[in-house]
């Protein structure tokens, strides 16, 4: 369900995958015609996208669109794919919708967003990332563009770590933070959900969640061998390396951060700021503390120098197909992909959706990391029932049971089993 | 010790009848002091049992956020602050409170009235006379209450949105309302029974009309399962949750438990203060409306139950 | 329909004088007062019900909802729910779950009416305070908090357990394990029951007349003879609706189980009736495969109330 939203940098264009269409760049579509006086609705998922990119795309579609206005309205990630079906299926249906990239499907599938096939080139054409192009495409027609992405990374207080070197392998970093637990901090903090955490140990030992066979049916990897590796890993380092609730979610991540409670913390690098929040602050960190010398780095890979493949967090946008006003939504999605908006997003941390900005982004320590991150960042399998399996929270249910020291190689059968019958059903 | 085990108690207590003996002796045994002193600190413990969750729920709201995820319990607020309700009023400027009380309050007073005229009407209508489809109507609404609501609420969204009247208090109210008539029509059954058909025939005979006779003599009577259905209605039209959450789509008609929900968000750390500052919020109306109707409610749920 | 036959009819149908005016017969007054309750009734629930059938036999997914012709597919929703294990395993968690509820509630409930029986006008009215709190508390708010007072890291549960055993409790998770799971949900459902409960029957053995009780008192009847023989008797309708209620309530059980999943504890082996079908229809969008598994539970609901229906009909005479 959540998505992991901000993320670094760079390297933005690493997200691996195929592109998408190709083409030449077409001039910017005409500025006139559609309906006048029009209330353009657009439904921004989360608080993650900045005041001053909202200001930009009022002011400006408002501009480019006399006597039509824009109004944004904030949903919640919680339960976004239940209020989506209904809303978008309605009369009243807003015009231009944020998704979590993994949720496109869902729509893209059954007919909820109008095709965008014919400004493309508009919205950036091949500059766009082209793993999130892929998951708003289905049967050959883009339907959704990417939004914004990012990848997770690992923080740590050097006053904590102190002359224990940073682990240059996957697995050094399983032994450190297993040797670093104590009663009081955990090596690693490690709540028994945080799927987005356990992939790439999946990942780096050679599994995978599921991939299609010859015939199209799904077939999932958790209790392949490099799946059961992946998994024993996530146990080892949950209880051993980990005092994080075993059912625990991954909010609130900077809270036992800042209690001194773990000495790496694996989060998006938006965190950053909640760590070096003032502790007097409405939503309390630590900047005096912990955050004072904060460090980061991105997870490493299963050799040196590698980094390890991990979750690529983020959004699409999309048209709905019910929009009154085709034509003028997608005048607004035009915005949210052109280089001023993208540029804001760039400017705080989030890697844009157009590759040609990632120099915009900081440059700092944690953007690097992201940016490394990045660089080899896993989707989730593509195909529209991918969001049954996170609607029923599979993946979750299983590593919490994991992480209460289940046997591994049963739990990663029935996990198995489960997500192929949602997927193939 | 199992009193009434699920679904035997019924029939499993025999009606015999109460042994009506001789005359009356009043006395009153003077070994009440000690175990009535007994039964009062059982009382004060579970008291204090039923209301624990709710002080605590005021305790961190008033507690300043570092202190409530600290390692410290606080059992009172010692360091007294009303900032999680200025955050919860006033900084939640993208989903804002006093839209949202308003639209719940209309909601639900429009809930409130209707369902008591209503049900009012049709209990009238079942228990006054014999007609046919009486029994049918009657049957019906005690099955309505069985069938799971999750299940119609695509249906009743589409109903809805095929009316053009998403975002709007007035469709919220009519489907609160088909969602509590069952059960109001059905409590109130019982009241109405309950009220002597002479004392309407009397003052028919003392030249009211039908109506009239309703409407002067019946209605009064009803006061206490008025009031006992209209607790029923105003709880559901003020919680209801899901059905709020697809109808209220736009930021500006959200109600109350939609905006309480808005706080807790999946990626953003939860605002345990602010988030029990709004359940405060949620939950004041609702005591104040109960000390209110308090004297009346519990007395008449009864004798609608008993009638029923 | 406007058809009345009025043999039957209370006294108060005979011929009134001047009550009969022309615009409204006395057979039409009935219809008139029924009608508004009828035309919501019949929009707004009576529709979405024949609809939720309609939708039992059809194959109707997202797509459907923007105007996607839904193929007919007549029983295999039905098939494919009843075949599913995991429908009966949420079946038999949510029956059971209900009877702990039900049973909870009401022996509560009734001990709790029993004591404010014998209290003084203070305490009683202390009593009646703090369930007068718990009932009052809306539903989602209850669950909010009371995910918070359960909470594994700073609830405090946790924290007092902590400091009264010595033990570490810091950390514990009451919502990972299903048995601890339904034990919070049923701590958190009965909380919030008890209080309806609890005033009812209060209100009910108040009515009682003081002369029986003391009579069965001076034939000797102890206090245990005396409730079982006059107070439960005397109250006996009230305990029939009381359970029929909490067992249709308690089935029906949905915001608490679907708040309480958010906070924690692991979806598969929590999720009642009403968390299912929410799941099944609205979160994953197969609408006709809910709509089969509503028709299915309603007629079980059916079947275990029975009892009751039968009751009523006969006391309206069918």
């Amino acid at each position: 369900m959540k998505i992991l939203r901000f993320g670094a940098v760079g390297l933005a264009a690493a997200l691996t995958l195929t592109a998408c269409s190709g083409g030449g760049d077409a001039g910017t579509g005409d500025a006139t015609g559609g309906a006048q006086g029009a209330e353009i609705r657009v439904w921004l998922v989360g608080t993650d996208t900045p005041d001053e990119a909202r200001e930009y795309l009022k002011s400006t579609f408002e501009e480019e669109n006399p006597g039509s206005t824009l109004t944004i309205e904030e949903q919640s990630w919680t339960g976004l794919v239940d209020k989506l079906t209904t809303a978008l299926s309605s009369s009243d249906s807003p015009d231009v919708v944020e998704v979590g990239n993994t949720q496109a499907a869902t729509f893209t599938s059954a007919g909820y967003f109008a095709p965008l096939d014919d400004i493309a080139q508009d919205l950036g054409g091949d500059d766009l990332l082209p793993g999130f192009v892929k998951a708003g495409t289905w049967e050959d027609t883009f339907y959704a563009a990417p939004y914004y992405a990012g990848s997770r990374i690992v923080f740590y207080s050097e006053q904590v770590l102190g002359s224990t070197p940073v682990p240059t392998t996957l697995d050094e970093y399983v032994a450190t933070a297993t040797s670093l637990r104590t009663a009081d901090r955990s090596g690693l903090w490690f709540p028994g959900q945080d799927w987005y955490n356990a992939l790439p140990f999946v990942w780096e030992n050679g599994g995978f969640i599921a991939e299609p066979g010859d015939d199209g049916t799904w077939e999932a990897g958790f209790s392949s061998p490099g799946g059961i590796a992946g998994l024993r890993q996530v146990q080892d380092l949950m209880t051993n390396a980990s005092n994080a609730p075993k059912d625990g979610d991954e909010a609130e991540l900077q809270v036992p951060f800042c209690a001194g409670q773990t000495t790496f913390l694996s989060a998006p690098n938006w965190i950053r700021w909640s760590i070096q929040a003032p502790a007097d602050a409405e939503t309390p960190g630590c900047a005096d503390t912990f955050g004072a010398d904060l460090h980061a780095f991105p997870l490493p890979g299963a050799t040196a120098g590698e980094t390890a493949k991990v979750f690529a967090g983020g959004s699409n946008v999309a048209v709905a197909t019910r929009s009154a006003n085709v034509d003028l939504a997608k005048k607004a999605l035009t915005i949210m992909l052109s280089e001023e908006y993208q540029t804001i997003l760039a400017e705080n941390s989030m890697i844009p959706a157009r590759i040609s900005l990632a120099s915009a982004l900081p440059d700092d320590e944690f953007t690097q990391a992201s940016a490394a991150a990045a660089a080899n960042a896993e989707l989730t399998p593509a195909t529209p029932k991918w969001g049954d399996v996170e609607a029923q929270k599979v993946i979750q249910d299983a590593l919490v049971q994991i992480a209460q020291g289940g046997d591994v190689e049963t739990i990663a059968a029935e996990l198995d089993a489960t997500i192929e019958s949602i997927l193939n059903g | 010790m199992s009193l009434a085990p699920a679904g035997a108690a019924p029939t499993a207590v025999a009606p015999s009848p109460p042994p009506r003996t001789a005359a009356v002796v009043r006395r009153r045994p003077a070994r009440r002091t000690a175990a009535s002193v007994g039964w009062g600190v059982v009382a004060a413990l579970l008291a204090a049992a039923f209301a624990f969750p709710v002080y605590w729920m005021v305790n961190t709201s008033l507690l300043p956020t570092n202190l409530i995820s600290g390692p410290e319990l606080h059992l009172w607020p010692d360091q007294l602050t009303l900032r999680n309700y200025d955050t919860a009023i006033f900084r939640q400027e993208r989903s804002p409170f006093l839209p949202a009380l308003g639209n719940s309050l209309q909601v639900t007073f429009l809930v409130l009235v209707a369902s008591m005229v209503l049900a009012f009407f049709a209990s009238l209508a079942v228990t006054r006379f014999r007609f046919r489809g009486r029994k049918a109507f009657v049957l019906s609404i005690l099955v309505i209450q069985m069938v799971p609501g999750e299940a119609m609420m695509i249906s009743v969204f589409q109903l809805v949105d095929s009316w053009r009247l998403l975002n709007t208090v007035i469709a919220l109210g009519v489907v609160y309302l088909a969602g509590v008539l069952p059960f109001t029509i059905w409590t109130l059954r019982g009241f109405v029974n309950g009220v002597p058909v002479e004392l309407e025939e009397a003052a028919m005979i003392d030249g009211c009309s039908r109506p009239r006779a309703f409407w002067k003599v019946t209605f009064p009577l009803l006061a206490p399962g008025l009031v006992a259905t209209g607790v029923f209605a105003f709880l559901q039209a003020w919680n209801e949750f899901m059905m709020a959450l697809i109808i209220m789509t736009r930021p500006e008609s959200m109600t109350l438990p939609v905006w309480l929900r808005t706080f807790q968000q999946a990626t953003k750390s939860t605002d345990w203060g602010a988030l029990m500052a709004g359940s405060v919020l949620v939950a004041v109306p609702v005591v104040v409306f109960f000390l209110i109707v308090q004297g009346r409610m519990t007395g008449g749920l009864v004798s609608g139950a008993v009638k029923g | 329909m406007s058809s009345t036959t009025l043999p039957a009819a209370p006294p108060s149908a005979a011929p009134v004088p001047r009550a009969t005016r022309a615009i409204t017969p006395a057979r039409l007054l009935p219809w008139l007062l029924l009608t508004p309750s009828l035309v919501v009734l019949v929009v707004v629930t009576g529709y979405p019900l024949v609809r939720m059938l309609w939708l039992s036999v059809h194959e109707y997914e997202r797509a459907q909802l923007l105007g996607v012709p839904a193929p007919f597919v007549g029983l295999d929703n039905y098939v494919a729910t009843l075949t599913d294990a995991r429908f009966w395993a949420v079946t038999a968690r949510s029956f059971a779950f209900m009877l702990v509820c039900v049973t909870l509630t009401i022996t509560v409930g009734t001990l709790v009416a029993l004591l404010l029986m014998r209290l003084g006008r203070v305490m009683r009215l202390v009593l009646s305070i703090g369930l007068l709190l718990a009932w009052a508390m809306p539903p989602l708010a209850a669950m909010l908090v009371w995910g918070w007072i359960f909470d594994t890291q700073y609830g405090v549960v946790n924290h007092l357990l902590t400091s009264l055993t010595g033990a570490d409790w810091m950390g514990h998770s009451w919502l990972i394990s299903p048995l601890s799971f339904f034990t919070v949900a049923a701590l958190v459902i009965v909380w919030g029951a008890i209080p309806f409960v609890a005033f009812t029957l209060y209100a009910g053995f108040t009515q009682i007349p003081g002369e029986v009780l003391e009579a069965a008192q001076l034939d000797g009847a102890s206090a245990r003879q005396r409730f079982f023989g006059v107070q439960v008797p005397y109250v006996r309708t009230i305990y029939v609706v009381l359970i029929v209620l909490s067992m249709i309530w308690d089935l029906k059980v949905f915001t608490q189980i679907f708040v309480l999943q958010g906070i924690g504890g692991v979806k598969s082996q929590t999720s009642t009736l009403g968390v299912y079908i929410y799941e099944m229809g609205m979160a994953q969008g197969h609408y006709g495969a809910a709509s089969a598994i509503a028709v299915i539970f309603t007629i079980i609901m059916l079947a275990i109330s029975a009892y009751y229906v039968r009751a009523t009909i006969t006391e309206e005479q069918l």
